[in-house]
């Protein structure tokens, strides 16, 4: 076990040693995934709140399918982007194949099902009184809408929180559209991966520590955003 | 003679395919304080609702200052504001509540408004103002949102069962916050409410509803004759 135990020791001197190669996964980490929430959340939330808030044909149908693409595989998400982006695909004339952005749409894809599915819920179950509400004190169409959202924000925040922490973990889609490169594309997983199959223990428990930190900090906002949400 | 604030013509409501409110003429007058009372399933919330511009009749006319609205949010949601018996505070401030309704109207800093307002209500602002929306209790919360109504100056308040939820001394503020915002304000009320003695103690007249038709009091006293 001595080999686990001076893997944390060299850990903890990448981390504050601040080792060029781990921040650069660290780096690369935190661009594709904001690159991917800015993203989530800007079709998200509005897609969320349409179906949670409008009654159209085939509402069940479309829920049902957001409910669905909650589960979807990495792998096979990581496998659709690149079969887009390949030279070979639609959109192979991008050069987006094996560069951060084309990890952020493999993310966004993860992402934007679990910001529509929780925004709708949230918007689902305001209370009834609430549009009334604001009819009685005097609010227009227009401020009805962005109230509404105000009095769901603390559920839109659950659903960035459990978006980001499903986006940051993954591994399949970074292995897949990103190609693993280092200096490059290399991401928190794919570097714990890569170093673990090689035994090289440091750089992954050093950045596994990173990554539970973040999972750590998602739990800590999570659970304060599900008690001020049920207030 | 004074043009009548809020008008209902002919106007008949359903809910299911069943009659629950049947008024063939009511006016209410500007500065007006009218009573309504009767027995649970009288229709009193539903002619609250209607005078309020909240529902549509399903058939006749309601009218304020003598032009038909409708029930989609406008103008007329600005000169007429409704207390439902339990109200629905926003997800923050007291102070947020109450300046709500003026922030909508682009009032730039309703901060000395909403102290009047608070005041108005018994609820002491260096207090209150920074609570939030679940640290009140249900009288406190009940205040939060007549204060919000007060707050707007309306030109007709609606209030469904303003004191059931208030111990004496709040019905008491309540009655003391209506009268004023008549006398400095002109504000026409309309309240909705089972506690009789007070009720008389406030409006200007009473009307009785039953089976979701008004009664007037001489009637009521003619039966019991």
């Amino acid at each position: 076990m001595d080999f686990l135990l001076q893997g944390f020791l060299q850990g903890f001197f990448l981390l504050l040693s601040g080792d060029p190669e781990t921040y650069s996964a660290i780096w690369a980490t935190v661009a594709a995934s904001t690159m991917a929430m800015i993203a989530s959340l800007t079709l998200g939330i509005p897609l969320g709140f349409l179906l949670g808030h409008k009654s159209f044909r085939g509402k069940k149908i479309v829920r049902t399918l957001v409910d669905t693409l909650l589960s979807f595989p990495t792998v096979v998400i990581g496998l659709l982007v690149y079969a887009f982006l390949t030279h070979r695909g639609p959109f192979g004339g991008a050069g987006l194949l094996f560069t951060l952005p084309a990890i952020a749409i493999g993310q966004t894809i993860l992402g934007l099902p679990v910001i529509i599915a929780m925004t709708a819920t949230a918007v689902e179950a305001l209370d009834k009184r609430l549009p009334m509400t604001l009819i009685t004190l005097g609010a227009n169409s227009r401020q009805i809408l962005w109230a509404t959202v105000v009095e769901a924000r603390f559920s839109i925040m659950l659903a960035a929180v459990s978006a980001y922490g499903r986006i940051v973990s993954e591994v399949g889609i970074s292995m897949m559209v990103g190609g693993n490169i280092k200096w490059h594309t290399r991401t928190i997983t794919t570097a714990i991966s890569l170093e673990t199959g090689k035994g090289e223990f440091a750089m992954g428990i050093a950045l596994g520590m990173v990554l539970l930190t973040v999972a750590l900090t998602v739990n800590i906002m999570a659970s304060g955003l599900k008690r001020k949400a049920v207030k | 003679m004074t043009k009548a604030l809020i008008s209902l013509f002919n106007v008949r409501q359903r809910y299911a395919g069943r009659t629950v409110l049947s008024v063939d003429r009511l006016d209410i007058a500007p500065g007006s304080i009218v009573g309504l009372a009767g027995p649970n399933g009288s229709g009193k919330s539903s002619l609250l609702r209607l005078l309020a511009f909240l529902e549509s009749p399903a058939s006749g006319t309601v009218t304020f200052e003598g032009v038909p609205a409708t029930a989609s949010p406008g103008p007329v949601h600005r000169k007429v504001t409704l207390l439902v018996q339990e109200p629905y505070l926003l997800r923050r401030s007291v102070f947020g509540n109450v300046a709500y309704g003026l922030k909508a109207r682009g009032e730039a800093d309703p901060t000395e408004r909403v102290r009047h307002a608070l005041e108005a209500v018994g609820l002491d602002p260096e207090r209150f103002a920074r609570r939030q929306w679940f640290e009140l209790s249900g009288g406190e919360a009940q205040r939060v949102a007549l204060a919000a109504r007060l707050a707007l100056r309306p030109r007709a308040l609606l209030m469904d069962e303003p004191t059931a939820s208030l111990d004496a001394n709040s019905a008491a503020l309540v009655r003391k916050a209506a009268l004023s915002a008549r006398e400095k304000f002109g504000t026409a009320l309309v309240i909705a409410s089972h506690d009789m003695a007070w009720l008389h103690a406030v409006s200007d007249h009473v009307l009785h509803l039953e089976h979701g038709c008004i009664v007037d009091t001489k009637t009521l006293k003619q039966k019991e004759e």
